[in-house]
């Protein structure tokens, strides 16, 4: 509950400053992309979170993964979180952050999972389809998981709605 | 000694009874007899006898002296002494002997009267104790026919229970061998059921991982079908 109300002050504070800014939906983007890539590299949140790491080493290796490809913002937020040792909460951060946005926007984050990269159009005909049901504009963050083998699952807040080949072949085990 | 005091006094009395007795036998003897005899004539002269007489008279007392004494009838003068002895030794006896010799009986009476009647009484208490022996020796035996019998009674309850024990522990083991036979049975089969799913799943997950990116995209379009047609 605490590391949560952590990330909350964090991602407002985050968005504030992102907000001034005015590219608050690239840096979201880019930051949701980063906090995918952490829970997907033991090695990358380990070079991170490592503590006996001066603090500048640890914002250069931030700086030279990222480069000019992100948007200085999105550096700039990453480094700082990294800096003052944030390395470990850096997913929770930036989805907080994630939510504060749609929220502002009255829209709903659907994080999307898929074996493969979801076309623009079917993020498209997703989005709307989720909106469609949940009566809100749905913006589709996707992210490539293998693990899912083959269709998508689909987490809006609290509710998933699971269509993928893992998921049918576990319903399948304990048919079994 | 009563009794040997009682014959001293006895023996002394018969000796002395001999004692005086023997003078009167000592005093007659045919030559004295004669003698006396012949010394009479003078004297039956001076009585006035005529010799034919005196010779007769003479004839008759030597005839006397001759003549032998009777063998059955004592001496009359003996026979005074040997009264008189007796009456003495009679009444010594009566006095000293007869009541010594009579206590001595008495007492010997006495004594064999309680010696029977000690062995009357050694019978009795014998018989007494022979019937308590065989009254002990009755109970005895019922007594350990009773404690057989106790012994009996409990290693029957004992063969009983352990034998009771005995099917219950096999029932038991039974029981848990079956619950085992029948849990490494389930086991059996769930692992062999788990191992078939093991092996069907993984087939199925190198089925699906092959599937190429075009069935991957119908899978995400049947999918978003699906979330569409729920509206």
């Amino acid at each position: 509950m605490a590391d949560e109300r952590v990330a909350v002050a964090y991602a407002d504070a985050l968005y504030t400053v992102t907000r001034v800014e005015g590219n608050v939906e690239r840096v979201e983007d880019e930051l949701f992309r980063i906090a995918r890539a952490l829970e997907s590299s033991d090695e990358l949140r380990s070079a991170l979170a490592q503590q006996q790491t001066p603090a500048a080493r640890r914002q250069q290796i931030v700086e030279d993964l990222l480069g000019s490809a992100a948007d200085p913002t999105t550096v700039a937020i990453i480094s700082l979180l990294v800096g003052v040792g944030r390395s470990a909460e850096l997913p929770a951060i930036i989805d907080a952050f994630v939510e504060r946005a749609a929220r502002e926007s009255g829209r709903l984050v659907a994080t999307v999972r898929a074996a493969v990269a979801l076309t623009d159009e079917q993020q498209n005909r997703l989005a709307a389809a989720l909106s469609a049901q949940l009566g809100h504009d749905v913006t589709v963050k996707v992210i490539v998981d293998p693990s899912v083998l083959g269709g998508v699952v689909t987490q809006i807040g609290d509710t998933v709605i699971d269509g993928s080949i893992r998921h049918r072949l576990n319903q399948l085990r304990e048919a079994i | 000694m009563r009794i040997r005091t009682a014959l001293a006094g006895v023996c002394i009395l018969v000796l002395s009874s001999i004692g005086f007795a023997a003078p009167a036998h000592a005093a007659e003897s045919i030559g004295s007899c004669v003698v006396d005899v012949s010394m009479q004539v003078e004297e039956l002269r001076e009585q006035g006898l005529s010799d034919y007489e005196i010779e007769n008279e003479l004839e008759s007392q030597a005839e006397a002296c001759v003549e032998a004494p009777n063998p059955v009838l004592p001496d009359p003068v003996e026979l005074i002494w040997i009264t008189i002895a007796f009456s003495v030794l009679l009444v010594l006896g009566l006095k000293f002997a007869f009541p010594a010799v009579s206590k001595a009986m008495e007492d010997r009476s006495e004594r064999i009267r309680s010696d029977l009647e000690a062995a009357e009484k050694a019978k009795e208490d014998a018989q007494a104790e022979q019937a308590r022996y065989k009254e002990s020796l009755a109970d005895a035996k019922g007594e350990a026919n009773r404690i057989i019998e106790e012994a009996r009674l409990a290693a029957e309850a004992l063969r009983a229970e352990r034998t009771t024990a005995a099917d219950a522990e096999a029932a038991d083991i039974r029981a848990k061998a079956n619950a085992d036979a029948e849990s490494i049975k389930a086991q059996a089969l769930a692992d062999l059921r788990e191992e078939v799913t093991a092996i069907a799943l993984g087939a199925a997950e190198r089925v699906v991982g092959n599937i190429d990116t075009a069935a991957q995209r119908r899978l995400i379009d049947d999918y978003i079908d699906q979330v569409g047609s729920q509206n």
